[in-house]
């Protein structure tokens, strides 16, 4: 099957508008950066009870959306599953824009940004025991390794691609892997101390990864009225539902593991304490329970549209499982003497939504969907528009061009309502 | 090389919060409004935190000071990804806010929750300290004059009077010791050098039944208790 690609045209007035809302929202996330620079992180909804906020959320989320995205293009590049070519593009591009999103969020919540470099430092002013310095290695390599593979990709050096493609499959893996760890091997705070968080990390990242890359797919093909095998959704659907019962496996024993023995407080306040919504709407409702009903529904399995909407509800309920692990994972009191802690020491922290934390993070998104935008104007990412099927739907052609204004503003809704879903 | 360590007599202590105080002063550490001490945006050194347990009329509170622990082996030395906290050769941790990206990793990984982030520009007059110069050549007593927002602070066991002291040739535990062990009214709180044998902390440790902070994590603190 020989498949050649094309840059959508953006010239409608819809994609214009587009455009021109995401670069607002850009500089909105310009200003936000500055105003929590220039002020201080207090306009922020973070305090020592609850360190990290909205920006590591997000940070670990993206990561592990681009390292998903990045496992998936491996159908396409690496195993050669013709079926997948379409999206393998896609796939590789997602994986690189969406990552550097992650690297955004992650300098601007640095206290003293200008500083990010000592992470950069091996060895000599930096101290390799910490896995945030570990993690410079694997993140600064990942975004060259995508740079190169994206590269091969457009260039259709299939071999190339392929071992780079291993390579970067292997890396992304390492990657998410060593983001849980920054968290799993943290043995004072009782909720994410746990030696199964690295696979947890990679195994939502699949999850959350697969179905942003089936929602993208879905949405970028309907709006520059490309036809799409319907096969391609369902069988990437199939794959879905596999990683999300191997995350349900995972969350089941992490769990089972921290309330089993006595020294149970942390899984307590993560079911029950003030941040219980988190974990089960988000994380077990949105993140597994409903999608693997819709993906094991009779009906709704073969439809695309029942996979897509499986699809949104992972890509929010990973998001709340991201939330879930690093708001009540450090509001939970520690106890340092036996008995209550009274006052302000004793109190689980409390993490409110802040205005400029919240732009900054919606900013964050709009800039990846921004330079995604761009990159299908001017890169060849999707497949090139079938010139034997254009004639043969000619009424609804003719009806989606007419359309065709409206239904990319539509786009643009529908991934605003996602981002602030995600917000 | 000394090993500095203290020893808190919980007996001895009555809550009164003067070592807070004292280091607030001492250290210039900012004093946050009542806003910012609810939300927990307060930089703290020290604090001393209550604990009560059972219910009356058998209800027991206690007072807990709690400076910086100085754990020998201190998970936020670990995780900081910087070196901007560290072990001196003394074993006091120290926060260096010149190396500080402020990340935060060491907030989440201590298990005493004895560090603070400084959240803002804090008022000019509530870190400067005319009567300690610094001068970059030797560190000077007081080696960071300005205080930055941005990075994560701590107690440093007041390791500028030691050093100070030291220099001149004080005994420290005797005429030097930290602000918070200077200022308490009960002398609940005893400085020195736990490798010394005959210095106080050493004696108490030999004579009286202590413990530590969450010792099931073996991080060794440097800060003991004396049962109340």
């Amino acid at each position: 099957m020989d498949l050649t690609y094309s840059p959508i045209e953006g010239k409608s007035r819809g994609y214009r508008i587009m455009v021109a809302i995401l670069g607002v929202m850009v500089a909105v996330m310009v200003t936000s950066f500055l105003v929590a620079y220039l002020s201080g992180l207090q306009v922020w909804g973070i305090s020592d009870a609850v360190p990290w906020g909205q920006l590591i959320t997000f940070d670990i989320y993206f990561i592990g959306l681009s390292a998903g995205a990045i496992v998936v293009s491996g159908l396409s590049y690496v195993l050669r599953r013709e079926e997948y070519k379409p999206i393998g593009r896609i796939a590789v591009l997602m994986g690189l824009l969406i990552f550097t999103g992650a690297m955004v969020c992650v300098l601007v919540d640095l206290g003293r940004p200008e500083k990010f470099w000592r992470l950069f430092m091996y060895g000599y002013l930096n101290n390799m025991t910490s896995m945030f310095a570990l993690n410079s290695i694997w993140y600064g390599g990942y975004i060259l390794l995508m740079l190169i593979y994206l590269w091969l990709a457009l260039e259709n050096k299939t071999k190339l691609a392929m071992i780079i493609g291993t390579i970067d499959v292997l890396w992304a893996i390492g990657v998410h892997s060593f983001t849980g760890a920054i968290f799993g091997l943290i043995g004072t705070r009782e909720i994410l101390f746990s030696p199964i968080k690295p696979f947890e990390f990679i195994t939502a990242a699949l999850t959350s990864g697969t179905a942003l890359l089936i929602i993208v797919v879905v949405a970028a093909f309907k709006f520059t009225n490309r036809s799409l095998d319907k096969k391609v959704i369902l069988s990437l659907g199939r794959l879905l539902s596999i990683i999300i019962i191997v995350l349900l496996v995972m969350v089941f024993f992490d769990k089972l593991t921290h309330i089993y023995f006595p020294h149970r407080a942390g899984a307590l306040f993560l079911f029950t304490g003030r941040y219980w919504w988190l974990f089960w709407i988000f994380q077990i409702g949105m993140g597994l329970i409903i999608p693997l009903i819709i993906l094991f529904h009779p009906k709704a399995s073969r439809s695309v549209k029942g996979v897509v909407i499986a699809s949104i509800s992972v890509v929010i309920g990973v998001l709340g499982e991201r939330a879930a692990l690093v708001i009540p994972g450090t509001a939970q009191v520690q106890q340092l003497y036996p008995g209550t802690i009274e006052g302000v020491w004793g109190t689980a922290g409390v993490f409110p939504i802040a205005f400029w934390e919240t732009t900054l993070s919606l900013g964050i998104i709009s800039l990846i969907v921004l330079l995604f935008v761009l990159a299908l104007k001017y890169l060849d990412i999707l497949p090139a528009k079938e010139s034997k099927e254009a004639p043969e739907p000619t009424g609804e052609s003719v009806a989606t061009n007419e359309e065709s204004g409206d239904s990319i503003a539509a786009n643009e809704v529908a991934g605003e309502s996602v981002a602030t879903n995600e917000g | 090389m000394a090993r500095w360590g203290m020893v808190i007599d919980l007996d001895k202590c009555v809550g009164c919060q003067s070592c807070s105080v004292a280091c607030k002063a001492e250290n210039n550490v900012p004093h946050g409004s009542a806003t910012e001490q609810r939300q927990r945006r307060e930089i703290y050194w020290n604090r001393v935190i209550a604990v009560s347990e059972g219910e009356y009329p058998t209800a027991r509170l206690e007072f807990i000071p709690m400076p910086c622990m100085h754990c020998e082996d201190a998970p936020c030395v670990t995780v900081c990804p910087a070196k901007a906290t560290y072990h001196r050769d003394d074993g006091i941790v120290i926060q260096d806010f010149r190396r500080c990206i402020g990340c935060r990793y060491c907030l989440i990984a201590c298990p005493y929750g004895v560090r603070s982030f400084n959240f803002k520009d804090q008022q000019e007059e509530e870190y400067h300290r005319p009567d300690l110069p610094p001068t970059r050549a030797d560190r000077g007593a007081w080696p960071f004059p300005q205080r930055v927002r941005g990075v994560v602070e701590k107690c440093t066991f007041c390791f500028h009077r030691i050093d100070q002291g030291l220099k001149e040739g004080k005994k420290i535990g005797i005429d030097v010791v930290p602000a918070c062990v200077e200022a308490c009214p009960s002398k609940a709180r005893i400085f020195g050098d736990l490798d010394d044998p005959n210095s106080e902390v050493s004696r108490l440790l030999a004579t009286r039944g202590s413990f530590r902070l969450r010792e099931e994590l073996s991080t060794h603190p440097k800060v003991f208790y004396l049962h109340g």
